[in-house]
């Protein structure tokens, strides 16, 4: 059964069923309406950290195993407050430095005790003597801001070692290091826990520490860096994307009454979309979801595919109402003509979606069952929902007139568009593409998996969080990207000779990896301690293999084992989280662990930032494949079902393969890597996209039965629903668009990658769906069927 | 050019060179010659990664382009060549007055803490795990001939005689010799009165006087008879000594320690002067750890300060410097172009003759 037999066929079951019961339909809906509204309300963004990360993979299941033991690497704020004239050794920046410590102190969820600043007492210098260690406060008891109290000061902080760990290598700043409490007790009732609230958190820091400061002082600059300011910035991020719904739905609206030229039905299809948007939202909390940055998306998807179904709805009425006596008799007609592409089509994008869920990572089932809800629901209000309401109201005489005159004028544009099924054209248009589609493939090789740019690859590499973190790592001895390897070993294990003789080596050879900077763990404070016991001399810089000597180096490497000794972690900071050089370093620690597990010793794979990129990485990596298989598998079938023709299903698919490998070349060119984010874009891009062909072919079709020629059928075709393709295609762009424009970087990834995928399937249907029929179908052969 | 590089192995220094001529060669010639000049430009990089991944030998020291940038801890000339050793087993030698470095093959991962070479070919080299390691190729190659677990503690220092006999010198009183070139090794600690076993530092040789070690709580020894018989000398401080020096002139040394302490004694140690450190803000306030009697006769000491101190008068007085980075230092060497060999925290620093950076002059 395709399309075209349908439209001449009356459905009358669902039809009457619909059209007999319209109070009934109205009431439900607005029951359920309610009921979800209600619903929508409850709905919380969720930052869940867990759901960003593939969760089955062996890495993420060892250091989900191992998390409590990890705690204690922790979720630190790091504040650097820069001198910007001068260095750290003055009077007015020494003060303002206390003032900020003392007002950090003071901010709720900071972890006293652990506070580590200039100014606090447990920051110290030591030195070895004839007598044994002495030692003080890096800023003397004595301390004044005088002349001599600040030289003072500047051999203290030499003698510190903390240059280039609190002190900037080239002493213009200095960092206070704030570790935090998940939670913590409530201030009023002591008994009570607090769970530390992230957002308001940051906003703290920016009201108490960085703006006042900066005000108060001009000479000093703030920068904070961390966890915690991370996802602050984040969530803050996610409510400024709120105003960009904003934003789509008044774009729409205008470019909706251009295109209806009526007031009246632009609204309703406002509203049913609305509504679906409304349903969508309340599933997503009657299902139990929260709205993180990546299933935010799906509002915007849902109202863009709602809007361009309710053109062609508003479009099929208006031409209906023509030759109809009433409103009513226009919205059944419509209904019965429209109803079944729209499902196929709507069919499709749900297809599309449903394959994302073969990808392991939360976030994007989430999407992929968000999205696939939002499209059910849509048939019900802009497919049931929306003819039964216009069949109320009616369409304004002005539009029904328009679209009369449209149907019987001639269009030069469309004329000249309809070229592109000329013979002579659809050689070079078929040509044009195929070198396009190999400079794409060409190009497209340069495409890299992972997170591309420096810092916080979540945010913008220009935003003040990534700024802020370049500044830190400039100016101190330290990196944002940490591989974490966990040394395991038996209860009060972690501290015997082989284990850490083991993990020395483990260190050594990362690194001599390329990509690394340096390895930290227990064993670099076990030989600063010996080469300290020592008087300081070099040549105890190194393990001994005395166990007591071992068991006292390590009582002050807290947090670089876990309490009772089974586990050891192993920080290697790493240049970038580039894929290859976080396949490199995994590469190099599984070897190791391969060569050097043994009973009572085995080295787990990984934990910290880098650790979870790989696991991602490799995810995203073999998951692209099978998707994108998936979704052209689907997408074939959903053609194959709707036109029983190969020759078809080619015209309609490979405009979208050439879409593809484009979009892989854009995404090359822009320094976009294939991740969490961008990963779905290809299913969306394709599942919608090949609602254009179906909607022009099946048009095309029709007209080529009717005995047209190729060109003829085309301009035909164009001339009754190429305004609606147009329209469609930029309702969709215009929905995403307003995304790249967030503040969080991967969802201006996604809004750049799926307006290129909306627009340039738009162009390719029109532009290579013709030249492909050219080639492909013999009209002689649709006239005799 | 102050950075002194690592050559990964000998074979890949000669690879290099060839590659990048017949690379200049082909430019101005045919396709055919561009298109072999491509394929062996990229049958190369492939070579290279082989060689540096390929394994050390187990128990081998790991070949590392970052060996000499990390902890080095003696330095000494072997002929022309120089040798440094330090952390993980890593044995450097140059022979371009530092400017490029080969790591030796040596069978242990273990750190080694000193160094002393006879002549161009024999060497000796300390450390942890007590072991002794010997050389007959100028430091390129090295065999183990001494090691004791059970101690759990490292040998310190080493001097030779001659090519047979040396003496070693470490923790917990330790004193080894050997008259055969190493094959064997005596202990001898019980010669020298230290019955609480403290850790003994340095040992060296003053012309016209002996041996001479220094250690913990000032301790100092003599040894008039090559080892014989041990005298203990009256030291003029408490603290510990962490090395000790002839300076050039018969009967003439110096000792030092913590905290910028030096002595010196122009009579084999039985009168001792201090001697007067001022750096730039006051007394010199660093350990001095490591010194060297350059071939001009001017004798320098280096200590954990980054501090590097020069005497012309053989020790009477230095000139104090402390080195912009503050990188403690642990042994100095000259490099035979009129600068400085510095290691130590960082691994090799070229400096010039007053120890300052390079670049800085």
């Amino acid at each position: 059964m395709s399309i075209n037999k349908q439209q001449h066929t009356p459905a009358p079951f669902l039809e009457r069923l619909i059209f007999n019961n319209r109070p009934a339909v109205i009431l439900i809906c607005t029951l359920i309406s309610l009921f979800l509204f209600y619903q929508a309300a409850q709905v919380r963004p969720s930052t869940s950290f867990e759901k960003m990360i593939p969760l089955q993979h062996p890495y993420i299941k060892n250091m989900m195993d191992h998390r409590n033991d990890l705690s204690n690497l922790g979720n630190t704020v790091r504040i650097a407050v820069e001198a910007v004239d001068g260095d750290i050794f003055t009077k007015e920046y020494m003060e303002t430095l206390r003032q900020i410590n003392d007002e950090v102190f003071y901010i709720a969820g900071v972890d006293r005790s652990g506070m580590k600043s200039l100014w606090s007492p447990n920051v110290r210098w030591t030195e070895v003597t004839e007598e044994g260690f002495d030692g003080g406060e890096v800023i003397p008891q004595t301390y004044d801001g005088s002349a001599e109290s600040l030289e003072e000061l500047r051999n203290n902080v030499l003698k510190s070692g903390q240059v280039g760990r609190l002190v900037g290598n080239n002493f213009k700043s200095s960092i206070i290091d704030v570790p935090l409490l998940e939670s913590y007790p409530d201030p009023q009732d002591q008994s009570r826990l607090i769970k530390l609230d992230y957002q308001q958190f940051s906003h703290e820091l920016e009201e108490k520490i960085r703006e006042k400061y900066q005000a108060q002082n001009p000479n000093v600059k703030v920068h904070i860096i961390g966890f915690a300011k991370k996802v602050g910035d984040l969530i803050d991020g996610l409510i400024g994307v709120v105003m960009f719904f904003g934003v789509a739905i008044a774009i729409t609206f205008v470019l909706l009454l251009w295109f209806t030229h009526c007031f009246k039905s632009t609204l309703a299809v406002v509203c049913t979309t609305l509504i679906a948007v409304v349903w969508q939202l309340g599933m997503l909390n009657v299902l139990g979801f929260g709205l993180d940055p990546y299933s935010m998306l799906v509002p915007f998807l849902v109202f863009a595919i709602g809007i361009s179904h309710g053109v062609q709805k508003i479009n099929g009425i208006a031409m209906a109402s023509g030759d109809a006596p009433d409103a009513l008799t226009a919205a059944r007609r419509a209904f019965r003509q429209l109803f079944i592409p729209g499902m196929v089509a709507l069919l499709s994008d749900a297809v599309g979606f449903i394959t994302l869920l073969l990808i392991d990572i939360g976030v994007i089932r989430e999407l992929a069952i968000a999205a696939s809800v939002g499209v059910a629901v849509i048939i019900l209000t802009n497919l049931i929902l929306l003819p039964v309401t216009i069949s109320y109201i009616g369409i304004s005489q002005k539009a029904v007139r328009i679209s009369r005159e449209e149907a019987s004028k001639n269009h030069p544009f469309w004329r000249l568009i309809s070229n592109f099924a000329h013979p002579l054209v659809a050689p070079i248009s078929v040509v044009v593409a195929l070198a396009a589609l190999g400079g794409g493939i060409w190009y497209g090789q340069n495409l890299k998996i992972g997170d591309l740019d420096q810092g916080a690859p979540e945010l913008h590499p220009d935003s003040r969080y990534n700024l802020d973190n370049d500044f830190v790592i400039r100016n101190y001895s330290t990196s944002s990207d940490v591989l974490v390897i966990m040394a395991k070993t038996a209860p009060e294990g972690c501290s015997s000779y082989k284990t850490l003789s083991a993990m020395d080596q483990l260190m050594w050879q990362m690194e001599n990896t390329e990509g690394v900077q340096s390895a930290v763990s227990m064993v670099s404070v076990s030989k600063q301690v010996i080469k300290g016991m020592n008087e300081g001399n070099l040549k105890w810089e190194t393990l001994s293999r005395n166990q007591d000597v071992l068991n006292n180096s390590i009582a002050r490497a807290e947090g670089l084992y876990n309490g009772n000794c089974s586990l050891a972690p192993v920080l290697v900071f790493l240049n970038d989280h580039k894929a290859e050089t976080l396949e490199r370093t995994v590469a190099v620690a599984k070897q190791f662990a391969e060569e050097h597990n043994e009973d009572g010793l085995e080295f787990l794979l990984a934990a910290g930032n880098a650790g979870i990129e790989a696991a991602t990485n490799e995810v995203i990596a073999s998951s692209e494949t099978t998707m994108l298989i998936a979704v052209y598998a689907a997408v074939v079938i959903m053609c194959l079902l709707t036109f029983r023709s190969l020759a078809a299903t080619l015209c309609v698919i490979l405009p979208l393969v050439l879409t593809s490998v484009l979009g892989n070349a854009l995404m090359a060119y822009m320094g976009i890597g294939v991740k969490v984010a961008t990963l779905p874009v290809i299913a969306l891009g394709v599942g919608i996209g090949v609602d254009y062909g179906i909607y022009i072919y099946s048009r095309m079709e029709t007209y080529l039965r009717q005995g047209m020629a190729l060109q003829d059928a085309y301009y035909e075709t164009l001339k009754s629903t190429g305004k609606a393709v147009l329209f469609t295609g930029v309702c969709l762009a215009i929905g995403v668009a307003t995304w790249i424009f967030s503040a969080i970087k991967f969802q201006g990834d996604m809004g750049l990658m799926l307006t290129f995928m909306f627009l340039w399937n738009m162009f390719g249907a029109i532009w290579l769906l013709p030249a492909l029929a050219r080639f492909l179908i013999k009209p002689e052969k649709l006239r005799q069927a | 050019m102050s950075e002194p590089v690592l050559r990964r192995t000998r074979f890949d220094v000669g690879m290099e060179p060839v590659a990048a001529s017949t690379a200049s060669r082909l430019l101005p010639l045919s396709k055919v010659c561009a298109l072999l000049a491509l394929l062996a430009g990229l049958s190369l990089p492939a070579l290279v990664q082989a060689e540096a991944v390929a394994p050390a030998k187990p128990g081998y020291a790991v070949p590392s382009e970052r060996a000499v940038h990390s902890l080095l801890v003696d330095v000494v000339r072997a002929g022309k060549r120089l040798v440094a050793v330090g952390d993980r087993g890593h044995i450097l030698f140059s022979d371009d007055q530092g400017q490029n470095w080969q790591q030796a093959e040596v069978p242990t991962r273990q750190m080694l803490t000193g160094v002393f070479f006879v002549d161009d070919q024999h060497g000796w080299a300390v450390g942890h795990d007590a072991q002794i390691l010997a050389s007959r190729d100028g430091g390129q190659t090295w065999q183990r001939q001494y090691r004791d677990l059970e101690r759990e503690a490292p040998l310190l220092d080493v001097w030779f005689r001659n090519r047979q006999q040396g003496f070693a010198v470490g923790a917990y009183g330790a004193v080894l010799t050997t008259n055969n070139g190493g094959q064997t090794w005596e202990e001898i600690s019980e010669r020298l009165d230290n019955p609480d076993a403290y850790h003994l530092n340095g040992v060296t040789y003053v012309e016209g006087g002996g041996l001479f070690v220094v250690g913990e709580l000032g301790l100092m020894y003599r040894s008039a008879d090559w080892g014989l018989s041990w005298e203990t000398v009256a030291s003029p401080y408490e603290g510990s000594l962490f090395g000790v020096g002839a300076t050039g002139q018969p009967g003439s040394l110096v000792v030092y320690g913590l905290r910028g302490h030096l002595f010196r004694s122009s009579d084999f140690g039985n009168s001792w002067q201090a001697i007067r450190l001022e750096a730039e803000n006051g007394p010199l306030e660093f350990g001095l750890a490591g010194s060297a009697l350059l071939e001009d006769g001017q004798l320098v000491v280096v200590g954990h300060g980054g501090s590097v101190l020069l005497s012309r008068d053989a020790g009477q007085s230095f000139t104090v410097i402390n080195r912009a980075d503050r990188l403690p230092l642990a042994g100095v060497a000259s490099a035979g172009n009129g600068g400085l060999i510095l290691v130590g925290q960082g691994g090799v620093h070229l400096a010039t003759a007053n120890g300052s950076e390079l670049d800085q002059q």
